[in-house]
């Protein structure tokens, strides 16, 4: 293969592998990592500055881990100003991921971030909607249409929904964010999870945690095999990659990039490792692009 | 920043449920201060999936010390481990301490939190005054007793049943020994009911706590680590600690 690149709404990412929001902060800690993936999805950004939730904010468990950090981030002030200065300086494709707790917070994130140097937006629809009982934004497909229209106008650049699969099937919303003009949607999200100490009592400060870790990767793969097939825009896989066979097996179900957690907290070049395996073993299987891997999972032989 | 690999040299139970072990890398030998902590991975593969941070205990030549208990698979794993096996390190990590001179420092150390004040001792003595407290439950917790006392430091022992040195907690010891307004500084490391208590009791002295607590990546990017500071927010203390002035957190 001889272009590795994969664009979305004419931005161009050199190779599909991203780091995940939350694991990887703002891209600055490893910074040749960084500089080797096809881009960095920014820790989730909210209006308010948020403290996040009281520790322990992390629990393992074999295959995974259950985290609480409860978004906490500078806020829309002062990641513009104190940290983006810096990410936009990294070289690296920098997409912006931000959190609302009521609808009209993620275009209003949106449009203030559209006049800095960012490659596009994630809309993370797994907050609780604090004015309407607190499900998740992203279990109504309606709403999920109606919070990707309002993104899409303030932008030109691109928006990715990243999708929840806890209690909502991500098929339907996947449409909802398709029809609402989103450009790809990012499957899966962490999964509700608890954890009780020996009191029975939950372990986790911020009481219900967040799975993640190589243990979701069957659930997020069946997720992305199943948007894949629904929608016509790109799907970004995620969930449980930890190698470049991980990443290859996403492609195949129709990812056409991926995005690496967990795996970044364990080994810091966990991303750029995934790349190279990826790219090795598209190279042994003869790929000359990627639509030779993409969606090989559902062709006919 | 890349994981390394290291021989382990030794490894050995050194007190009920506490091991010692040696291992041998010229590299971090060199880079590791007091302060600095190692994250290790327990073994191949996924499971256990996160590393275990452990501190810098001693340093020699090419090689360095880790002290640790076993609560749990992780450490567990990490105590099975024999000479010639090769360990997965990503360190050094964190904030070293910033070593003062011509200053009375007091050590505290509770149960196997005497570990990373082996080194901090080390690097301290030749330009202060260097007191010791250890502290456990009975005379067999307490640990590197001769190690201390071969840096030629006062060390004191505390125990919770009197069977060796004090009876009572080993900050009382401290509490003692501090002077207001001396310039005194207090590091110390063991349970957080320890480190609360020093917080609470130690005035007039600049007091330091290391802390044990729940991290995720111990390398900044996942804000899983978080103490609680005054005044609100949390401190993400794998990049701001580990080791952390007491009266700036709530404990
Ligand atoms: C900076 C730092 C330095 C440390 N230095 C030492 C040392 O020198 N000697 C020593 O005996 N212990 C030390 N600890 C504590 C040590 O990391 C834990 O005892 C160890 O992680 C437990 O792992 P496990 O597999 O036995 O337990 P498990 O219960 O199987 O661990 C499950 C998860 O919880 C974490 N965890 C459990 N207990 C603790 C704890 N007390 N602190 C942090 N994480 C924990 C583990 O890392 C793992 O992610 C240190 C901790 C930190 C944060
Ligand atoms: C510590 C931690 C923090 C996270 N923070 C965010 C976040 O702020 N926004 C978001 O959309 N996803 C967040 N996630 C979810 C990840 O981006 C990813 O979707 C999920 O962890 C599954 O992928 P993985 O198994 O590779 O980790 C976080 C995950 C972890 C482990
Ligand atoms: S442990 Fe990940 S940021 Fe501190």
């Amino acid at each position: 293969m001889k272009n590795h690149s994969v664009r979305l709404r004419g931005v161009e990412f050199a190779n599909p592998v991203l780091a995940a929001s939350g694991t990887w902060e703002f891209g600055l800690r490893f910074k040749a990592v960084s500089a080797r993936l096809g881009g960095v999805v920014t820790k989730g950004i909210t209006v308010e500055p948020r403290a996040g939730n009281p520790g322990p904010r992390i629990f393992e468990f074999p295959g995974g881990i259950l985290n609480s950090v409860g978004l906490e981030n500078p806020g829309l002030e002062r990641f513009r100003d104190e940290v983006l200065p810096e990410v936009a300086a990294l070289g690296t494709r920098v997409i912006v991921n931000v959190a609302g707790f009521e609808p009209g917070e993620f275009d209003r994130l949106v449009g203030e971030l559209d006049r800095e140097p960012v490659a596009g937006f994630e809309l993370n629809l797994s907050c609780p909607n604090v004015g309407h009982g607190g499900a998740a934004f992203g279990q109504d497909p309606k709403l999920v249409e109606d919070i990707t229209r309002r993104a899409r106008a303030r932008t030109d650049r691109p928006v990715v929904v990243k999708l929840t699969a806890n209690f909502t099937d991500p098929v339907a919303t996947a449409r909802a964010a398709e029809a609402g003009g989103a450009d790809a949607v990012t499957v899966i999200n962490t999964l509700f999870g608890l954890a009780l100490n020996a009191n029975g009592r939950p372990f986790l400060g911020g009481r219900n945690g967040g799975m993640s870790g190589p243990a979701l990767k069957p659930f997020a793969l069946y997720c992305v095999d199943r948007v894949a097939a629904a929608v016509g825009i790109p799907v970004i896989g995620c969930g449980g990659i930890m190698d470049g066979r991980d990443a290859l097996d996403f492609l195949s179900a129709g990812a056409a990039l991926v995005q690496v957690g967990t795996a970044s907290l364990v080994e810091p070049d966990a991303a750029a490792r995934v790349w190279t395996g990826l790219r090795r073993l598209c190279r042994d299987l003869g790929a000359e692009s990627w639509a030779d891997i993409v969606g090989r999972t559902r062709r006919e032989d | 920043m890349k994981s390394l690999r290291a021989p382990v040299v030794a490894n050995a139970e050194v007190a009920p449920g506490i091991w010692s072990l040696w291992f041998e890398h010229p590299g971090l030998a060199r880079a590791c201060r007091p302060g600095h902590f190692l994250n290790l991975k327990p073994g191949p593969g996924p499971d256990p999936l996160l590393r275990r941070p452990l501190s810098v205990c001693d340093v020699e030549r090419d090689r360095l010390r880790l002290v640790f208990r076993a609560p749990g698979r992780g450490t567990a794993l990490l105590a099975q481990l024999r000479p010639g096996d090769e360990l997965d390190i990503l360190g050094p990590l964190g904030r070293p301490v910033r070593l003062p001179k011509r200053r009375t420092v007091l050590l505290c150390g509770g149960g196997v939190g005497a570990a990373p004040l082996l080194l901090l001792a080390r690097r301290l003595r030749d330009e202060n005054r260097v007191k010791v407290f250890l502290g456990a439950r009975a005379a067999e917790g307490l640990i590197l007793t001769r190690e201390f006392s071969r840096l030629r430091l006062e060390v004191g022992f505390a125990t919770d049943d009197g069977s060796h040195g004090h009876r009572g907690p080993v900050t009382d010891l401290v509490v003692k020994n501090v002077h207001p307004g001396t310039g005194q500084l207090v590091y110390a490391c063991g349970p957080l009911a320890m480190l609360a208590d020093l917080a609470r009791r130690v005035k007039g002295a600049e007091a330091w706590g290391f802390f044990e607590e729940r991290m995720g990546c111990g390398t900044g990017i996942c804000y899983c680590c978080a103490l609680p500071r005054k005044g609100g927010g949390y401190t993400r203390f794998c990049q701001e600690g580990p080791v952390v002035r007491l009266d700036e957190v709530e404990l």
